[in-house]
């Protein structure tokens, strides 16, 4: 029993020096490990920073990273169910988190030119706070934002559809709680954003011609800036501070259509990560198992001192899970202050936009960042199971199944 | 005493010759001209397309102004559809649904019936509300308004230039241009009725210029005017059952 006992604190002692008796070959596999984990976090890290760039991309552009509005707005966003009043705004702008408020007064309109007409959602803004919530205006490629009532600003595929150019005017019809209503507005500038929904549906108003229009003295709600990561989080804090009967919104309730599309591409993406993982920890039972067949010598000297196949064959595994938990937290060190890097520097959207207007259609915008999450240590935690694992299967079990007579043999 | 009375002659001179070019009174009876006042009258509108021609019959009651009510007589696959506008407002009757429809407000300007013709060609003082007249040209026997769009005006073309004949301003024609100066619809006036001292135009041709062949003419027949037009008739029921 204490012949047992001690030889339960011996085993990792003689694992732990074998380990620095072949100190390249441990290094070896410290290094694979270490790589297969950096490169799991990074590509977990890249992967879900450009699934919600796509998302705050897009949320810049449609709609916002959050939203306050009645629900009624949100199931049926007609005018006549916009906000009973704005008194909240202060509150709102004072809670931490919370960048910049906006409000909005979307309606459904008829735009006309001198040739044709099409519909369209107009969106009343402050052109001021706009810019603070929205990609919008900075998306502008030809003329300016917004300035004062009477101006127009229209998504470039728009203006081509209905044949107008900048200084022309087009005529805005719609019907609310003012009745029907109709104004003329100069376009003053032509969104190019290179995302389809937007080039082609935006017009863009000033929130005073908005009210004119559908006689809501209001918004149908009020856009914010919250902090990248932050918008589910802030939507549930501004709770408490909203009247009855308003809501506050993030941006995968936002996107709807679009977050479930990311969704389902993410259980896809998950099934790579874990192929991705089985394929390092390939990597690193091929590096143990060539070293066990280097060692096949010294493990038949081991088992002719007495060492028995199973005890020869948990130094092995152990030697393993050792090797790799070093090369684990290397990895994790490295990669963590790599992801980190890349998540607060815009190293990738640079990297992105070589690729041309492909990526432009995403909404991702020129800025890429990776998320950062404690689970990526997990992910690649997984890695060194399944290398243990398989350590335990192919290189333990050669191990195991030496005839030391034979193995002392072996050059 | 002699300089005082010229120059309250001059300025009287003055002033007349004001009142006489005052092109937004030239346009108000432009448009009285063309309006008529209250009318009760059926309507022939024919649809020329490169590929075909369709013809209507309509029953028209209007108050002259901002009010007026449109059945659709023929042909018997359109008939029953009624049309009425008061101000703003737009509501079509559907003979097949048996329901009354708002349109939205762009059906003020939008094809009526599938034709050259808006809604507001037939009814309203548009011309009078969304722009600012000036002259053009005039001569002893005609004028010509250059009418520009007054700020935020609902119309989406750059200007229109219309032409009337002397005395009375009898409308003529309407040539609407877009905002790059190129004409793009054209209409013109003819057979005109004396009415009450108005030359209400009996004929009218709306002519789209970016696409030849695209051609509508209205013709006023049986034609009553200054009748008193019941309030009834400018309701919703009227649509259906008739006034």
């Amino acid at each position: 029993m204490q012949q047992k006992g001690s030889g339960m604190v011996a085993l990792p002692r003689l694992a732990w020096r074998n380990l620095w008796r072949h100190r390249r070959r441990t290094l070896l596999l410290v290094l694979v490990v270490a790589y297969a984990t950096i490169t799991t976090i990074l590509f977990w890290g890249v992967q879900d920073g450009f699934t919600q760039s796509v998302q705050l991309g897009n949320a810049r552009f449609l709609s916002a990273p959050a939203l306050i509005t009645t629900p009624q707005y949100f199931e049926d966003p007609d005018p006549e169910q916009g906000l009973p009043s704005l008194d909240f705004l202060p509150q709102v702008q004072a809670q931490p988190g919370v960048n910049a408020a906006a409000p909005r007064l979307e309606f459904p309109a008829l735009i006309r030119s001198a040739y044709t007409a099409d519909a369209a959602r107009a969106r009343g803004v402050d052109p001021v706070l706009e810019a603070r919530v929205s990609n919008l205006p900075a998306a502008i490629a030809t003329g300016r934002m917004l300035e004062k009532p009477g101006e127009v600003v229209l998504g470039h595929q728009l203006a081509e559809r209905l044949d107008v150019r900048l200084g022309e005017r087009v005529v805005l019809d719609t019907s609310a709680l003012a009745g029907p209503q109709a104004l003329g507005l100069q376009v003053v500038g032509l969104v190019k954003s290179g995302i389809a929904p937007v080039d082609r549906g935006t017009v863009l108003v000033h929130l005073q011609d908005a009210r004119v229009l559908t006689g809501l003295q209001t918004a149908t709600g009020v856009a914010l800036d919250v902090a990248r990561g932050q918008e589910t989080r802030i939507a549930e804090a501004l709770q408490p501070v909203l009247p009855q009967n308003i809501r506050a919104y993030d941006l995968t309730q936002l996107l709807g259509g679009l977050s479930s599309a990311i969704g389902t591409k993410q259980s896809s993406v998950f099934l790579i990560g874990m192929i991705f993982s089985l394929f390092a920890a390939l990597a690193v039972t091929s590096t143990v198992l060539v070293s066990v067949l280097e060692r096949t010598r010294e493990f038949g000297m081991m088992g002719a001192l007495g060492m028995t196949p199973p005890r020869l064959a948990a130094m092995v595994t152990l030697e393993t899970v050792l090797a790799t938990s070093i090369g684990w937290g290397v990895g994790l060190g490295v990669g963590y202050a790599l992801n980190h890097w890349m998540a607060t520097q815009n190293v990738l959207g640079p990297i992105f936009a070589s690729y041309g207007a492909a990526w432009e259609i995403l909404g991702t915008g020129g800025e890429i960042y990776t998320a950062q999450s404690p689970l990526y240590a997990l992910y690649a935690a997984l890695t060194i199971v399944l290398a243990a694992l398989f350590s335990i299967l192919i290189p333990a079990r050669r191990v195991l199944l030496l005839n030391p007579a034979e193995a002392m043999r072996t050059d | 005493m002699n300089g005082r009375f010229l120059l309250m002659l001059g300025l009287l001179c003055l002033g007349l010759g004001s009142a006489a070019t005052d092109p937004q009174a030239v346009l108000r009876a432009i448009v009285d001209n063309q309006r008529g006042g209250s009318v009760r009258a059926t309507l022939t509108l024919s649809v020329t397309r490169p590929d075909r021609q369709t013809q209507f019959v309509l029953e028209v009651v209007s108050d002259g102004n901002e009010r007026a009510i449109t059945w659709v007589k023929a042909p018997p696959r359109e008939a029953g559809q009624a049309f009425l506008r008061v101000g703003d407002n737009l509501q079509l009757y559907n003979p097949t649904l048996k329901r009354v429809l708002r349109l939205p407000p762009s059906g003020r300007s939008d094809s009526f019936l599938g034709s050259d013709l808006s809604y507001s060609d037939l009814a309203g003082r548009d011309l009078e509300q969304d722009f600012t007249a000036s002259v053009g040209a005039e001569t002893e026997g005609s004028i010509t308004l250059e009418l520009t769009p007054r700020p935020q005006a609902p119309t989406p073309y750059g200007k229109l230039v219309l032409q009337a004949s002397k005395p009375g301003f009898v409308p003529r024609e309407v040539l609407y241009y877009d905002q790059r100066g190129q004409a793009v619809r054209k209409i013109t006036f003819a057979q005109f009725a004396q009415v009450g001292g108005r030359s209400f135009p009996t004929q009218t041709t709306v002519e789209d210029l970016l696409r030849p062949g695209h051609r509508t003419s209205v013709v006023y027949s049986n034609y009553r005017f200054g009748l008193a037009i019941p309030e009834s008739c400018f309701t919703v029921r009227a649509l259906e059952a008739g006034c």
